[in-house]
């Protein structure tokens, strides 16, 4: 399972302090962490762990205050604003526990936002229709080809997560980092979508970071590690986790 | 793509937003409403001015002008400039009084300024014969009065008329006054003159309903009124008299002139004030009043001022009554863009509660990807997308209320018992209005301009969000 090269995200000594009322609250208190091509890597948490806090300095949507941060060796947690804006675009994937979807837009046009971000206005306009089928290929893959018109108020919670994990892919990236997908879904729905996240990873080789506080997802999984008191504490493969 | 997208969806779905475009879009409407009216004016008072003053007039301050009038339009023809001219013609212009009976009964004697002209020539010059009453003189202008002015006239005077004694002015008069029953003088054959239409019609401000705002005519075709002047030969100024027929009115529906203008035949006002072959003045019609400048420059070589001459340009003589509006004009136009200023604050606030109302998605599409300038040209866009909007129906509205403004000026006196547009005051019958592309385009631009400029502020707090505060927000 593990690339022999090396890992494909690694992170290294992460700190990250969250100022709150005027107190420092620090989070991550020296993180170390390798993700390896392909393995679905399941993080789990108490509430307040600093899970998701992990999730968005991995994702670069938050910088940390000390530590490295690599992907394909390559240093990711400095990187100049636009960089970043890309990298969030073509190569990570985000999938939120309240699902984010934009309220005023429909199904097919949520999916689409991605697209629009990496190819600007001439760019979208020259390849509109083919922009729009693969999003509708993307949604049909997670079952929602039935709601692309369909605005999210319209959909039921597992409908607007398979809709969020369409989204995420649509620009085909190489990691996808899930915060909480089930946290939101009641049990089967939650398998529903575990069961979607499992064949992304099985038939794709997708690269999966989930975090969770909920055990009863570990089995989908590849590999488990724990986030205590800021740090990550072991790596056991989830078939070892006594599930 | 995603921009105009959230922009066109935000439009649609944010009600809020409302408030942003019906207060562009009153300001928009009202601008254009405004600045229409006001050009209507001032087209309307330009048009008549230019008209009346001619293009450019060379004259003389003199008191007896200058003589051989002919001459210098001779040498003006033969000049460098004689091609630009399209049609010239002397005139006298002097001040004078005007005595009318109403009722049997002498009224106050008005001072007037008597114009002598000879009618085709003038008529060549525009400005003149179109304000006439009388139909054929609009054709063809002739003092001599027409067969019904004659008859009245006739009627009215018998054959041998002076003037009442008391009203013979005693200076260097050389003659004894004739009493009634004394006359001895053969009928005399009397000149027609074009009265002002406010010299012989007066409007009631303070009558009934049913008389207000019509005209009471003091004058009719064929009275007679008695014009008195100075005389224009030899070095003393003597008081000169006449009888004249008034064979038509002239009604330009400018106060200025029609209340002091009476037109009179050249000749016969170069007889009364012994100025045989002299004028005052030479007024020009050019063939294309953009070479003015270079007419009225050359004009002043051949008249200079050390001569006594004087050459300006219509909009020379009206250079403080032109300027004044268009100071008011432009003082008018800064206050009502502060009320669009106004609907500039409107839409900064609302657009700072959008941004807080969207900060999560904002927190969304940064984690897509979107850039800080994405995010920024969302609400620009929005903004700009408001000012359009606003200002598109804002355009139309002002220009229905332009089209509509005499009916709903009626509609609003009946309902407020108060007339909006006295007509009293001005002598047009309806709200003059002139709209004008240029300052329909200019409003359009700066009230997009204050919606875009007002969305700067929420726009770049927008954009400076920082993703993991605005995913979390509650």
């Amino acid at each position: 399972m593990h690339d022999a090269a090396g890992p494909l995200l690694s992170a290294v000594d992460i700190h990250k302090t969250y100022r709150r009322d005027a107190v420092n609250v620090p989070v991550l208190r020296g993180v170390n962490l390798e993700v390896y091509e392909g393995e679905f890597l399941c993080v789990l948490g108490a509430s307040g762990s600093g899970k998701s806090t992990m999730l968005h300095l991995l994702g670069t949507i938050d910088q940390p205050d000390k530590g490295i941060i690599t992907l394909s060796g390559e240093r990711i947690d400095n990187l100049p604003t636009k960089r970043c804006d890309k990298l969030r675009n073509e190569t990570f994937g985000f999938v939120f526990q309240f699902y984010h979807l934009l309220p005023e837009l429909n199904t097919l046009e949520n999916v689409l936002v991605p697209l629009m971000i990496a190819n600007g206005i001439f760019g979208w306009l020259g390849q509109r229709d083919t922009l729009r089928r693969r999003a509708e290929e993307a949604l049909d893959r997670v079952g929602l080809s039935h709601r692309l018109k369909h605005k999210p108020r319209e959909l039921s919670g597992g409908e607007m997560q398979r809709a969020a994990i369409a989204r995420a892919l649509i620009n085909k990236p190489r990691i996808l980092l899930a915060d909480e997908p089930t946290g939101n879904l009641d049990v089967e729905t939650g398998k529903d979508i575990m069961r979607i996240l499992r064949g992304l990873n099985d038939s794709e080789n997708l690269t999966i970071i989930m975090v969770t506080h909920n055990l009863d997802l570990v089995a989908d999984t590849d590999r488990v590690v724990r986030l205590v008191a800021g740090q990550v504490e072991g790596s056991i493969p989830a078939p070892a986790y006594g599930y | 793509m995603y921009k105009f997208l959230l922009c066109w969806r935000y439009l649609l779905t944010r009600y809020l937003a409302l408030a942003c475009i019906i207060s562009v879009m009153l300001g928009v409407a009202t601008l254009i409403v405004v600045n229409s009216v006001m050009a209507g004016f001032s087209t309307k008072l330009k048009n008549r001015l230019h008209g009346l003053l001619s293009d450019v007039i060379v004259e003389s301050f003199m008191h007896d002008g200058f003589s051989d009038p002919q001459e210098k339009i001779d040498r003006i023809r033969k000049s460098r400039i004689g091609k630009d001219i399209q049609a010239m013609t002397p005139v006298i212009e002097i001040l004078g009084l005007v005595q009318i009976a109403y009722r049997g009964e002498w009224m106050q004697p008005r001072p007037v300024r008597l114009i002598g002209v000879d009618p085709i020539e003038r008529a060549k010059l525009g400005g003149f014969a179109e304000y006439l009453t009388d139909p054929q003189n609009r054709a063809n202008p002739d003092f001599r009065p027409n067969v019904e002015a004659k008859s009245r006239h006739d009627l009215v005077y018998p054959e041998i008329r002076l003037p009442s004694t008391l009203l013979l002015p005693g200076i260097g008069e050389k003659e004894p006054p004739v009493f009634p029953g004394d006359e001895k003088e053969k009928p005399r054959e009397l000149a027609g003159a074009f009265v002002g239409y406010a010299i012989g019609n007066m409007r009631s401000r303070t009558a009934t309903a049913e008389t207000k705002n019509k005209d009471i005519a003091i004058l009719q075709r064929g009275d007679e009124v008695i014009l008195s002047t100075v005389s224009g030969g030899g070095q003393r100024l003597v008081p000169v008299y006449s009888n004249i027929i008034v064979s038509d009115f002239f009604r330009s529906e400018m106060s200025e002139y029609d209340a002091n203008y009476i037109f009179v035949p050249f000749d016969w006002l170069q007889k009364l004030r012994t100025m045989d072959n002299r004028a005052t003045a030479v007024q020009i019609r050019l063939k294309d009043f953009n070479r003015a400048p270079e007419v009225v420059a050359e004009l002043r070589k051949l008249f200079p001022a050390e001569a006594g001459y004087q050459v300006e340009t219509w909009e020379d003589k009206q250079g403080a009554l032109l300027s004044a509006i268009a100071i008011e004009k432009g003082i008018l136009n800064v206050l009502l863009f502060l009320i669009v200023g106004v609907a500039g604050f409107g839409i900064l606030s609302i657009f700072a509660m959008i941004v807080v109302e969207k900060t999560r998605d904002i927190g969304v599409l940064k984690a897509l990807g979107a850039s800080k300038m994405g995010v920024m040209n969302i609400f620009l866009g929005y903004g700009l997308l408001l000012g359009l909007v606003g200002a598109g129906l804002g355009t139309a509205l002002g220009l229905t209320l332009t089209s509509y403004i005499n009916e709903i000026e009626h509609v609003l006196g009946r309902l407020t018992g108060h007339e909006l547009f006295d007509r009293s005051v001005y002598y047009f019958d309806s709200i003059p209005t002139d709209v004008q592309a240029w300052t329909v385009i200019l409003v359009n631009v700066g009230a997009v301009l204050i919606a875009v400029v007002f969305s700067v502020l929420p726009a770049l707090r927008a954009a400076s969000l920082h993703p993991v505060r605005a995913l979390r927000y509650e």
